[in-house]
């Protein structure tokens, strides 16, 4: 089958699932789960079958012309696409899969499962798109279907809450992306990404400052950086799939992959801004990681804080060591989610890391999974975080010794708080009912903790990869002479550091061991988190609701009241007027007749 | 002699269609109607339209006022009220019909109609001139014309019924 | 010597004005009627004196279908009055003011 078929098709297949459940399996969680898991295997099918095939196209056709300015479908399928497409369909499948036995006793199943599809779909979307317009398209229907998943479980108010403010926050930043697009078409004539890509080849391509960070925006919100952040820890309402998929893996990585894609139009003090931000973000959601006590939580600070890396990574010019700790990222990331879901799921919906404990012996493949993934994360040497953190550090080396001085901290702090979950969670004796209890659940939930596991541990191997990927793995920047040494020494270091001190710190006796001895410390990490919902909580009330009651006011008295209805006034003013004439007496219609005949006789006579 | 029929006749026809419009009865002012048709007739044949001038006394003075003496006698005799004058409305009127006359007379004079040539030898007085045009040049509005005279009398018969209780025409 | 056609158009004229008038001023329907007519004689006579005058028999044909016209509306107008007056039982216009807004 032609490439060109086969990505149409991956791309429709988890809109056909959408469509099926919505209209005829609304009802029927199990049908609908098949279908769903059945379209996600084929899209992963679909996705490697095309990257190892070694095809790299580009096609599109036009949709929508206004005179000079047309947007258009299509696909642009280079190495990058690849690399992305084929993360999005094993991760998919490996969350679908996982759903199955997740969500098996939850009544709405089928709406879960024809959100995930449409998820697919709009990702999918994301990853294929040639044009900025068509991105943006896809980019609000990942967003919608953000909101719709994490609003699963609709009857909690945490929920709804939580949804509207991912939608909310992540709308603001997409405002700033639009206008980076439309100042983009406006300066340079056009938004097709491979346009952009021969101008930038050709010398022809207007570089600006305003537009890469304008669609930087883009990135910080649907990405959660510094300052539009708020949303994703909110965002652990949803399912744990959800979670993994969408909040962890995919999702949030699609603001890394639209920087890869926009990589021709970024100037030096665009750049900077950007690393800035990265670090920074990662160096707070790290501190944030620190003090919390809900497992998902954790997970999400963790994160954002990697988002962090990955976007200092690509502000500190390469796309390829970005794109490379997304992949490596997305596997351990997921596992680790997928991982608390099983954890969840065993302790009976508990997610409270407190009332944990002693899972170890009671849960072993998920607790060797799990292990893996923490491991990967920290930078064990060998295993997939290792590599990728580890080209980021010497990237920062090379380039900007502040941030390698920050993301080196950051990393300690990983390390920490990542040793200090997996403590609390698995080691110690059960500390509460349900971890006492707790099982194993069954294969569809461990087959895919397994196999994300084997990704771990050797997706940071360049050989590991087939060769379809190895475009983009080339731009992977490799440490060379004295940096390498530093660089290894380091890493090795902030691993030993932080896994140390979390092991010795943290107890296993249902305490933070933080906020029993270092109270203030606690509290100033705890008001890290909440500054930022505070002010916007105060923006919103005191200026934002203030500015919309005048608008209001304006609306009701000058646009209701006196352009409709005094258009309307006047009309009926004429009209009464009109109606006068109509007496009913003969002799007055004679009279109008006559001034008629007056008028047209002075106009004959030319005096009119 | 031409200027004394003139003034004469314009005269009475002036006259008696002022007691069209003056007089206090329907009856009288029918009968104001016929003489001063009878006046018109008599200007007709100083025009030497001597065909047109019979065919007014036939039709017109003859059948179309005598069927609206019909009609008078037939309605007015039964309910009509003694008409009153009212000055405003009569000022109104006699405004109106100045207005009338000096917009007439304005294109009047601006056609600069004193101005026209001398008449020649009239045309209306050959029967046969007469005719000839009306079956040629205006044959289609002949045919028409004939058409509207059945649609009328069609009308006439519809619009004449008695409708009897329940509105149905019997 | 005939009177010149400036005098036989002044006279239609005032024949016209004074049928004008007349549809003005009275109350009773069958003079408004009648008072149309007599609009309609004036304005033949005009036609006939300009056909007289330009030498053409065009103005007297035209007569004739005015003639027959006014017959015809007569004819209906009547036959309208007769009706409005079987339900009305009036043929006073002021009071003939249904149609009023």
């Amino acid at each position: 089958m032609a490439p060109l078929d086969t990505a149409l098709l991956v791309l429709l297949t988890p809109l056909g699932s959408a469509a099926v459940i919505t209209l005829l399996l609304a009802r029927r969680g199990a049908a609908a789960a098949a279908v769903s898991v059945t379209a996600s295997a084929a899209v992963a099918i679909g996705a490697l079958s095309l990257a190892f095939g070694g095809a790299r196209f580009s096609a599109s056709i036009e949709w929508l012309r206004f005179g000079s300015f047309a947007v258009s479908l299509g696909f642009k399928y280079d190495d990058l696409a690849a690399l992305m497409l084929a993360i999005v369909g094993v991760v998919g499948l490996c969350v679908h899969v996982f759903s199955l036995g997740y969500m098996h006793d939850d009544p709405a199943r089928a709406r879960y499962f024809g959100g995930l599809s449409i998820f697919m779909f709009s990702m999918i979307g994301i990853v294929l798109a040639d044009n900025l317009f068509m991105m943006f398209i896809f980019w609000e229907l990942v967003g919608f279907s953000s909101y719709f998943l994490i609003n699963h479980w609709r009857e909690k108010q945490s929920a709804s809450d939580a949804s509207k403010k991912a939608f909310i926050v992540n709308r603001v930043g997409d405002f700033g992306f639009l206008l980076g697009i439309i100042l983009c078409y406006w300066t340079n004539g056009t938004v097709s990404l491979t346009e952009l890509g021969a101008a930038h080849a050709a010398g022809a391509l207007v570089y600006s400052r305003t537009i890469p960070l304008l669609l930087f925006c883009g990135a910080v919100g649907k990405s959660a950086q510094l300052p539009l952040q708020v949303w994703l820890p909110d965002a652990m309402e949803g399912p744990t799939p959800v979670s993994a998929l969408i909040h962890a893996a995919t999702m949030v990585a699609a603001g890394i992959y639209m920087l890869c894609r926009i990589e021709v139009l970024m100037v030096e003090p665009a750049l900077f801004v950007i690393a800035w931000v990265g670090t920074l973000t990662a160096l707070y959601a790290a501190l944030c990681a620190v003090i919390q006590s809900d497992i998902k939580k954790v997970l999400a600070y963790s994160t954002l804080s990697q988002l962090g890396y990955m976007v200092a990574a690509f502000g500190l010019g390469s796309a390829g060591a970005a794109m490379f700790h997304l992949t490596t990222h997305a596997f351990f990331k997921a596992l680790l989610f997928l991982g608390s879901g099983s954890v969840i799921l065993g302790c009976h919906h508990e997610q409270d890391i407190f009332r944990m404990g002693g899972l170890r012996a009671r849960m072993p493949l998920t607790f060797w999974t799990f292990t893996v993934a923490v491991a990967a994360i920290v930078g064990l040497p060998g295993l997939a975080g290792f590599f990728s953190k580890d080209a980021i550090l010497a990237l920062a080396y090379d380039n900007n010794p502040a941030v390698f001085a920050v993301l080196a901290l950051t990393a300690i702090l990983t390390a920490f708080y990542m040793v200090r979950l997996w403590k609390i969670v698995f080691l110690g004796k059960p500390r509460s009912e349900a971890a006492g209890h707790a099982h194993e659940a069954g294969m569809s939930v461990t087959a895919p903790l397994v196999l994300l596991a084997l990704l771990s541990v050797v997706g940071g191997y360049r050989g590991a990869y087939p060769r379809g990927f190895e475009g983009i793995l080339s731009l992977v920047p490799e440490a060379s002479g004295s940096t390498h040494m530093v660089v290894l020494g380091a890493s090795l270091f902030v691993l030993a550091v932080g896994a140390a001190a979390a092991l010795a710190f943290y107890s296993t006796d249902g305490t933070d061991a933080l906020q029993v001895r270092f109270p203030g410390a606690f509290g100033f990490l705890e008001s890290l988190k909440t500054s930022f919902d505070t002010a916007y909580d105060y923006y919103v009330a005191k200026i934002q609701q203030r500015f919309a009651l005048i608008l209001n006011f304006i609306d009701v008295v000058g646009l209701a009241g006196v352009v409709v209805r005094g258009v309307g006034g006047a009309a009926e003013l004429v009209s009464s007027g009109l109606r006068s004439l109509h007496t009913g007496r003969l002799g007055n219609y004679v009279y109008w007749f006559l001034f008629g005949v007056a008028v047209l006789w002075a106009y004959a006579a030319g005096i009119l | 002699m031409e200027h004394l029929a003139f003034s004469c006749l314009s005269v009475l026809a002036l006259g008696f269609a002022l007691g069209v419009v003056l007089s206090k009865n329907a009856v009288n002012g029918a009968m104001c109607l016929l003489l001063c048709l009878a006046a018109i007739a008599g200007l007709f044949i100083l025009l030497h339209a001597y065909l047109l001038a019979f065919i007014l006394v036939l039709v017109y003075a003859g059948a179309v006022v005598a069927l609206f003496l019909f009609i008078v006698m037939l309605l007015d005799m039964q309910g009509g009220q003694p008409w009153r004058f009212r000055a405003m409305q009569a000022l109104a009127g006699f405004v109106a019909s100045v207005l009338l006359i000096a917009g007439l007379d304005m294109i009047a004079v601006r056609g600069q109609l004193a101005s026209g040539p001398p008449a020649p030898g009239a045309v209306g007085s050959n029967l046969k001139l007469y005719a000839y045009p009306l079956f040629t040049t205006y044959l289609l509005p002949v045919q028409v014309i004939g058409f509207l005279l059945l649609v009328a009398m069609l009308g006439v018969i519809v619009l004449s019924r008695r409708t009897g209780e329940a509105g149905r025409p019997t | 010597m005939s009177p010149s056609l400036e005098s036989y158009v002044l006279l239609s004229a005032a024949l016209f004005a004074v049928g004008f008038l007349g549809v003005l001023v009275r109350r009773n329907t069958l003079v408004i009627f009648m008072c149309l007519e007599l609009m309609l004689v004036a304005a033949t006579l005009a036609l006939v004196a300009f056909s007289r005058f330009n030498g053409t028999g065009d103005g007297d044909v035209f007569v004739f279908f005015i003639l027959t016209v006014a017959a015809a509306e007569v004819a209906v107008g009547l036959a309208i009055i007769v009706a409005l007056f079987r339900t009305r039982h009036t043929i006073q216009v002021d009071r003939l003011n249904s149609l009023r807004r």
